[in-house]
């Protein structure tokens, strides 16, 4: 049986937010955590799922001391949060806050030592470290210049080499592809990989259900603050082996959805991309060999242009639409486009 | 439950050590990489003396030095001129370290806000007290430079002698004057850390303590209580401590220079604890309700 490395117990975390409504300021309660608890065992990749604004990231700052819960408690590398703050910092490296955690004025070499020596790294290990990182994560081209002239791709990479400066047995990364090209994003996972073979454990968030699917051993759905779903993958996937998914595109007027929810046999519709007029719809049913044909007669009555039909292999997506009735994808670009319209942080 | 060690990290003494010495010179490396910056700055002072000295030549024309000596109440000098050009420059070099001070530790959090890298400074194990030992070199030291090179130029500028009085005395004002401003400093920075608002409290701060550590007027000008007031906040006995030195001038209490030294002293013990419990009590409130990279 293996043994937790990190322990979450009932975490809760509650935020008093101000509302600005015609002109009168308001409080307002909001719960970011509700009752979380969950474990991380030694030696794997956990990826913690959701989309922006679910509560991963302030799950993350709670298990790093940079928030103190509300409620609850919680255990990393044998340490409390609340009382060995110190302990718990020096057992992790972490990526959380992308390319914003690195100072624009230094180099990318004296960024991994500077923050070598707030980890207490000694400075020929630091040296070395420092050396031994710039030949992994191929620095060597840009890592004498001052991050101010680096790209988003080469600060995300370097932020990666920071979070690994001090060697520690956990590793937390907070959406580290997110703004990386296809190529790197991918030579970062085949890193996590190794990593973990090395013996580290990751505790990996993403809103990106093929990253979870690729890197982790086990994965926990979060949405509105509470754990969802947790296991591994298959074992996800297997909770939902009596479904089959449909996904058919095309122009689907409005009511079409609600139409569809209330035939027999059919436990969720969500809408997974939308452009142009053109929708994909996402249906997780009983049989589909059964309800396809009334599926169809459904959308024809309703008027809709069917394009294409596909049956779908079950996902991590079809598991977080069972459990919460939206798709991942559609909620995170809702997120995403309320915070460019100043709503606030990441989750 | 798993423990597996930390890594690379070795805390102790050493360590702690390292840290204060990588935020100095990264701190140093940061501020040169701005050009001119430290240039600029060593003039400041000198422009910052040549407004009243410029007001009061025109006002009191080639009486103005005895003008002001007379006002002052001080005895013995010399070359009058030249005592009240180096009265307004030390003043003036004397507010900009504790202004400069004001800034860079009491700045320091709300910049490394803006700029991302408060929470990659939380999330590390280095108590902030090192870190903030760091910053607090590093500023003491840019503002030392700045004192001395702008005196230098400033003094060839006026064409006065700083050199003429007890110097050594003078430089342990100011090395004790650093101590509080660093108190001072940390409970600039967690007000700051509560209003995320920096740039207007510090403009109005700084310019309340020029006006009450009489940079260019000894306090004596003041109504009693707000004399009171004036000489129980330390950089005024910093810039009373320094000016009377090099002057060879009386001082805010009368007695021996060590009278207010020691006045100084005992503010250098209280302030930074107290500075620095205010500190702490407000990060962790912060970590407790918003978050710490919030801005």
């Amino acid at each position: 049986m293996p043994e937790p490395i990190i322990k979450a117990e009932h975490l809760g975390k509650t935020f008093i937010s101000k509302e600005r409504k015609k002109g009168a300021k308001r409080k307002k309660k909001v719960e970011a955590l509700k009752d979380v608890s969950l474990d991380v065992f030694d030696g794997e990749v956990f990826g913690l799922l959701g989309p922006n604004g679910a509560g991963k990231t302030t799950l993350i700052k709670c298990l790093t001391t940079l928030l103190i819960p509300t409620s609850g408690n919680a255990w990393v590398n044998g340490h409390n949060v609340l009382k060995e703050e110190d302990e718990v910092r020096a057992s992790i490296g972490c990526m959380l806050m992308g390319d914003r955690g690195l100072y624009w004025k230094l180099t990318g070499r004296e960024n991994l030592n500077y923050f070598g020596a707030l980890y207490h790294v000694p400075k020929v290990a630091r040296t070395k470290r420092t050396q031994e990182l710039i030949d992994l994560l191929e620095l060597s081209d840009f890592i004498d210049r001052t991050v101010e002239t680096y790209s988003s791709g080469q600060k995300m990479i370097l932020a990666f080499a920071k979070s690994l400066i001090n060697d520690a047995p956990i590793l937390i990364l907070d959406e580290p592809t997110v703004t990386m090209d296809v190529p790197t994003a991918r030579n970062l996972r085949a890193l996590v990989k190794d990593l973990n073979r090395q013996g580290k454990t990751i505790l990996y968030t993403t809103h990106l259900m093929h990253e979870a699917e690729e890197l982790c051993q086990r994965v926990g759905i979060i949405d509105h603050g509470e754990i969802i779903a947790l296991g591994s993958p298959a074992e996800l996937k297997a909770s939902m082996k009596r479904e089959d998914v449909i996904e058919i595109e095309g122009i689907f007027p409005g009511r079409v959805i609600e139409d569809v929810r209330g035939l027999s046999g059919i436990r969720a519709v969500a809408v997974k991309a939308e452009s142009g007029g053109r929708s994909k719809l996402a249906i997780q049913c009983e049989n589909s060999r059964v309800v396809l044909p009334k599926i169809i007669e459904a959308l024809v009555g309703d008027g809709s242009s069917i394009e294409y039909v596909k049956p779908q292999e079950i996902t991590l997506e079809d598991v977080f639409m069972a459990k919460t009735g939206r798709s991942l994808a559609v909620d995170t670009a809702a997120v995403g486009k309320a915070e460019v319209k100043g709503a606030g942080g990441r989750g | 439950m798993v423990d597996r060690g930390i890594g690379l990290g070795r805390p102790g003494w050493r360590a702690n050590l390292d840290i204060v010495l990588t935020v100095v010179i990264s701190r140093l490396k940061i501020v040169s990489r701005y050009k001119g910056m430290l240039v600029t700055e060593a003039f400041l002072p000198i422009i910052f003396a040549a407004f009243p000295l410029m007001l009061g030549f025109s006002i009191g024309g080639p009486n103005a030095g005895a003008n002001f000596l007379r006002n002052t109440g001080a005895t013995g000098v010399a070359d009058v001129d030249a005592f009240y050009k180096l009265y307004m420059l030390l003043g003036a070099c004397t507010f900009t370290v504790v202004t400069l001070m004001m800034w860079l530790i009491g700045y320091w959090i709300r910049r490394e806000q803006e700029t991302g890298t408060l929470e990659s400074l939380y999330l590390a194990p280095a108590k902030r007290f090192y870190v903030l030992a760091g910053v607090s070199t590093y500023a003491f030291l840019r503002s030392l430079m700045i004192f001395v090179i702008a005196l230098s130029i400033g003094s060839v500028l006026f064409g006065v002698n700083p050199l003429a009085g007890n110097l050594g005395v003078a430089m342990l004002f100011y090395v004790a004057g650093f101590l509080p401003l660093w108190g001072i400093g940390f409970i600039f920075g967690a007000f700051i850390m509560k209003i995320k608002e920096a740039n207007s409290v510090i403009q109005l701060v700084q310019w309340v303590i020029a006006f009450l550590m009489g940079i260019y007027y000894p306090i004596t000008f003041f109504p009693g209580w707000m004399q009171y007031v004036a000489a129980s906040f330390p950089p005024t006995i910093m810039n009373d401590g320094v000016r009377s030195a090099v002057l060879g001038i009386g001082n805010l209490f009368g007695g021996e220079w060590w009278v207010p030294f020691a006045v100084l002293l005992t503010f250098s013990l209280i302030i930074p604890l107290l500075g620095y419990e205010i500190f702490l009590e407000t990060e962790r409130r912060l970590r407790r309700t918003e978050g710490l990279g919030q801005y």
